[in-house]
């Protein structure tokens, strides 16, 4: 199997070209089935049969090595989007621990002013507790969010889905004819060789388009998970730009809240 | 740069920490100020050992940050004291990784106790790496991710806990716990299924699940298949779920060949892992000592 793929015919530009053509050359080479198995159009014909198959093998096989590369390509793309909503959650807490922190800023200021002077200690005391600021339920409407952009990517590729599956059995009846008629009209010695390698041929077809149409599915799963993740990095971006809005402010006020205390001293 | 003029810095700078140190805890040192004079030297160790580090000398400068790890703790600095630690778990990976898991035990004993588990979670899984990598014990590898894990799930952090738990569940099915293995698979994929990001690799931890059951018995396979496809449809399209279909038929009419068929026929398309292939040998091993035994 890794022989043919090496074999490079010189026509194996575009290999569904060749075989839709192949046909029909053996049509023309029909016309003396009368003579001895190793006529040269005989030979020439079993020679061309058998470019045709290994045109339709080296196809099946590079099918199957798209078929890997797009498998592959799913697996890190599952990879990655476990490895974003890791980091999503690693955002959130910080954010949690933020707002923590600005709660304690806030205690801490109180504290300071009480002891930098009297009359601060008198307008904390008419300034009142501050309030914790309620914790923002997160966790839910950024899996929502995802799945309403999913949804919808869902139904188009689904409509798509449907137009691909009607170009295809066309495209099936086209090489069948084809082979279904040069063999009734095969008669001799070579009908039997022409058959056999009808039917390899038939599996190699059916094959391929079966590899197609796992390659459509694919590929459509794939575009849905680029989505999803492409709507998981736009919340993050959301959430990074507010936490680091935070963490300025932040700064600046442990900054400010340090140099009054090395005032104090 | 001037490596060796570095260490001798490095070294001068020690001494003279320790001479601080000592004079503190003299009489009149802590009189006068002793804890001013435990800050400086901690500042010395700290700035000593990055010297000793600059000269690549891992296992100095691993000493120096305990010391100055040492100190921070009487100073009842509990943060500084666990950062020091930190810093030393890590100069210590590079020369002794025994010292620096110690180190490491020791900053995640001070962390628990503040409370911050996330960050005592990230480094069990430092020291569980260790393990795995330079000190190849596995078992320990795996108590540190479970420890990991569960301190993951108390801060709520499912992803991380998943992540651990995963690598737990691999060393668990290469070392035959299959029960284990096979309660963390289901767990993962059951909570992955309802993501719309996760839900990708559910076939993948379900596909894991299922040879872990074949490894143990086929008709456990055939049932928890069966389970995981009425649980996620998308499982029965996927070519895990066909290949597994297969190795299942295979191993009822124990054809070895048409077992190994399946199997390359799968590999062509996605590469078989380490992991995978330990585990297909080991069911297809089973299937040929049940027909060594049948004859």
């Amino acid at each position: 199997m890794s022989a043919f793929p090496k074999s490079h015919n010189p026509f194996a530009d575009d290999d569904d070209d060749e075989e839709v053509s192949k046909p029909r050359r053996g049509f023309n080479f029909d016309d003396d089935p009368e003579e001895s198995s190793l006529s040269p159009a005989e030979r020439r014909q079993r020679q061309l049969q058998q470019e045709v198959m290994r045109t339709a093998q080296s196809a099946v096989d590079s099918s199957h090595r798209s078929l890997g590369l797009i498998y592959e390509s799913e697996k890190v793309g599952a990879e990655t989007a476990e490895e974003l909503i890791r980091q999503g959650e690693a955002l959130k807490r910080t954010d949690r621990m933020i707002d923590n922190m600005e709660q304690d800023m806030r205690t801490s200021q109180r504290h300071i002013n009480t002891i930098k002077s009297v009359w601060g200690g008198m307008v904390n005391y008419f300034k009142g507790k501050p309030e914790p600021p309620k914790p923002a339920q997160r966790e839910q409407p950024v899996c929502y969010e995802a799945n309403s952009r999913l949804q919808n990517a869902l139904v188009e590729s689904k409509q798509q889905e449907d137009k691909y599956q009607a170009s295809h059995p066309n495209l099936r009846k086209l090489d069948t004819a084809g082979f279904g008629a040069s063999a009734s009209l095969d008669n001799g010695p070579s009908d039997q060789n022409g058959y056999p390698k009808n039917k390899h041929l038939r599996a190699a077809h059916h094959q391929l388009d079966s590899n197609l149409d796992e390659m459509s599915l694919g590929l459509g799963r794939l575009k849905n998970l680029g989505l999803g993740l492409q709507a998981e990095i736009d919340d993050q971006d959301v959430s990074l730009d507010s936490l680091l809005n935070k963490v300025d402010t932040m700064d600046g006020k442990i900054g400010s809240t340090n140099r009054q205390l090395k005032n104090l001293k | 740069m001037d490596n060796s003029g570095k260490e001798k810095e490095a070294t001068a700078l020690m001494a003279e920490a320790e001479k601080k140190m000592k004079s503190s805890q003299s009489f009149f040192g802590s009189l006068f100020g002793g804890s001013s004079k435990m800050e400086d030297a901690c500042d010395l160790y700290g700035r000593a050992a990055n010297m000793f580090k600059m000269a690549k000398n891992w296992s100095a400068a691993g000493n120096a940050f305990s010391q100055a790890a040492l100190l921070h703790l009487q100073m009842q600095s509990k943060h500084d004291a666990a950062t020091s630690f930190i810093d030393a778990g890590n100069a210590f990976k590079k020369s002794d990784p025994q010292e620096a898991i110690n180190c490491l035990n020791r900053a995640i004993e001070i962390y628990t106790d503040m409370g911050r588990f996330t960050i005592a979670a990230k480094h069990h899984i430092t020291i569980a790496e260790i393990y795995e990598t330079e000190l190849v014990d596995i078992d320990k590898a795996i108590a540190h991710y479970e420890q990991a894990a569960d301190y993951y799930k108390g801060e709520e952090s499912t992803s991380s806990a998943n992540k651990c738990l995963l690598k737990v569940a691999t060393y668990a099915a290469q070392l035959e716990q299959y029960p284990k293995a096979i309660e963390i698979y289901e767990q993962v994929a059951t909570h992955a299924m309802d993501s719309t990001l996760l839900k990708y690799s559910a076939k993948d931890y379900f596909f894991k699940a299922a040879l872990c059951h074949f490894c143990v018995d086929m008709l456990n396979a055939k049932l928890a298949v069966q389970k995981y496809e009425e649980m996620f449809p998308a499982f029965s399209d996927s070519r895990e779920c066909k290949l597994v279909k297969k190795l299942l038929d295979a191993f009822e009419e124990q054809n070895v060949d048409a077992y190994t068929d399946a199997v390359k026929e799968y590999d062509t398309i996605s590469r078989l892992d380490q992991w995978l292939t330990t585990m297909l040998l080991r069911i297809k091993k089973s299937i040929q000592e049940d027909e060594s035994d049948l004859r």
